[in-house]
């Protein structure tokens, strides 16, 4: 593998004291789709919140260790919030548009970046929404509340939303998680096709999920990383007994 | 079986009668309501004329009408909600976004309470000794509109935190994802979507200020004024002080009663003009 997109080093993440996440180490290649899996309450969201941050600056978390996205830790301190969260973009696990129409969500990220433009917010609004393959859905009620999408056009419109900030990782956390198996499926559609144009880290509690659309796997167990490799080899040839179990639905 | 059939009543005749017991409670409540209403609209309407509205009082009241009243009055309001707003809801904003439930959040709130409940003629006296005395305003709309901004903040403290509290928590994480800072987040997102909630207690404020009298004797005077205040520190009467006048002075009753019924038209008006302002805010905000 060459050199990671963001390389997590002995990330250990505690909420009022108490332990979430314990010694993870893992590495995230560029442009290509990580799975991180486990059962519920394994501490997979919270690694995910924290490559962006929003664990220490919403929930209060305290961590220790490194995060390094090109090589600058971002658990260092002094880290410029705003910027490290436009090049890190997060989708969460319900939909979760913010009050106005589908477009005042696309360009909320791009106005308060600086982008003023109506020609400029117009053409990132339809590329955005292209590469989330809703633009031919919504065109044409892009000035109509989000709140009156589908679920699934909800949680599209969010990725194209995060889309729209030009990030180079995204990080998706249990994206379908709410979703009907066509919604999943165009989700997973849309993160195939742009796999190579972003990194990708899907947090999911769906193992068939990350079998299907991953080229790495990364399997968290209580707070600590029991094993990561190729999506293929984690499924089929696992190291750790535990990984098998788990993968085949025998426990989690 | 045997246990239910013992029942007095059995839930379906337990359910019609919480059905009626309820609709009566509803309507003796909504019944109460129109008959105070009925009673200052019927009695007062009547001498509520176009002269009563645009005229300067004449002879105590007796005659003339209430129009440097009318102003004093809406001054006085606005002025208290325009100076208790930017508190409050400042207030509201600091405890919910920028400090941990603790000790200092229990006690602001604790204190907020307990001055809601202070009779208005303590504010009133309080205002009397601070502004009028020891600042030196005199008896003027400036000293009531601020000593009715006191009066009001606890209630709009605390229905602007109670609105920012239920505004989803997911929003303020999305705002942050998307590369805003937490101040750009509360502006564009939280406030926004807490606006219709704190606007009902702007509501119950203006409600409160607009008809309080004890507090606006202490502060604004209760000298008849004979035009129209030219500045804020002129003294004022306001309508409701207007009406104990005239009534407890026996000077007037027909024009008491008329005072009452604009004083009370005044608030319908005020509160109509809120909602709509609501309306069209979540229309477009939807």
């Amino acid at each position: 593998m060459s050199a990671p997109k963001v390389s997590i080093r002995q990330l250990g993440i505690c909420y009022a004291g108490a332990p979430a996440v314990r010694d993870v180490d893992l590495d995230i290649p560029k442009n290509a789709i990580t799975a991180v899996i486990g059962p519920a309450g394994s501490g997979k969201t919270s690694i995910l919140r924290t490559i962006n941050l929003l664990s220490v600056d919403v929930d209060r978390a305290e961590v220790k260790g490194q995060i390094r996205v090109d090589d600058r830790d971002i658990l260092a301190g002094g880290v410029d919030r705003v910027d490290l969260r436009r090049r890190v973009g997060m989708v969460f696990a319900t939909p979760q548009p913010l009050p106005g129409s589908v477009y005042d969500n696309l360009v909320y990220g791009p106005r308060l970046a600086g982008t003023r433009r109506r020609a400029d917010l117009d053409a990132l609004v339809e590329s955005s929404l292209r590469a989330a393959e809703l633009w031919d859905e919504v065109k044409d009620r892009l000035r109509r509340s989000a709140f009156l999408l589908s679920g699934g056009q909800q949680q599209r419109l969010c990725i194209a939303r995060t889309l729209a900030l030009g990030p180079e990782v995204v990080l998706l956390d249990e994206p379908c998680s709410g979703l009907d198996p066509i919604s999943t499926f165009k989700i997973e559609e849309m993160m195939r096709s742009l796999r190579d144009r972003f990194t990708w880290v899907l947090v999911t509690n769906n193992t068939k999920q990350a079998a299907r659309v991953s080229q790495r796997t990364a399997f968290v167990l209580l707070g600590q990383m029991i094993e990561q490799g190729p999506t293929g080899q984690l499924f089929t040839a696992p190291k750790d007994p535990r990984t098998g179990d788990y993968v085949e639905g025998r426990f989690g | 079986m045997n246990a239910r059939a013992q029942r007095w009543l059995a839930p379906r005749r337990a359910q019609a009668l919480a059905r009626f017991v309820l609709w009566s409670l509803m309507a003796v409540a909504i019944g109460i309501l129109i008959l105070i209403l009925a009673f200052v609209l019927g009695r007062g309407l009547r001498h509520v004329t176009w002269t009563f509205l645009t005229a300067m009082p004449l002879d105590s009241g007796r005659a003339g009408g209430v129009l440097p009243i009318v102003v004093g009055t809406l001054e006085v309001t606005a002025l208290g909600v325009a100076a208790a707003t930017p508190l409050g809801v400042g207030t509201a904003i600091y405890l919910v976004e920028y400090t941990r439930e603790g000790r200092l959040t229990r006690i602001i709130r604790f204190g907020a309470e307990c001055l809601a409940g202070v009779p208005s003629i303590i504010f009133g006296l309080f205002g009397f000794v601070l502004f009028v005395l020891t600042l030196g305003l005199g008896w003027s709309i400036l000293a009531a509109g601020l000593t009715l901004a006191f009066m009001t903040l606890p209630t709009l403290i605390r229905t602007s935190e109670e609105a920012l509290r239920a505004v989803p928590a997911r929003y303020l994480d999305v705002s942050l994802s998307l590369g805003a800072t937490k101040w750009q987040s509360i502006r564009k997102v939280l406030l926004p979507a807490a606006f219709p909630g704190i606007l009902t207690g702007l509501i119950l404020g203006i409600g409160r200020a607009i008809g309080e009298t004890a507090a606006v004797i202490f502060t604004a005077g209760s000298s008849l004024p004979h035009r129209i205040p030219r500045s804020l520190s002129e003294g004022t009467r306001t309508l409701s002080v207007h009406f104990y006048q005239l009534a407890r002075e026996g000077i007037s009753a027909d024009n008491a009663y008329a005072t009452a019924a604009v004083l009370v038209l005044a608030i319908s008006l005020i509160n109509l003009g809120a909602y709509v302002t609501l309306n069209r805010f979540m229309r477009r905000y939807r």
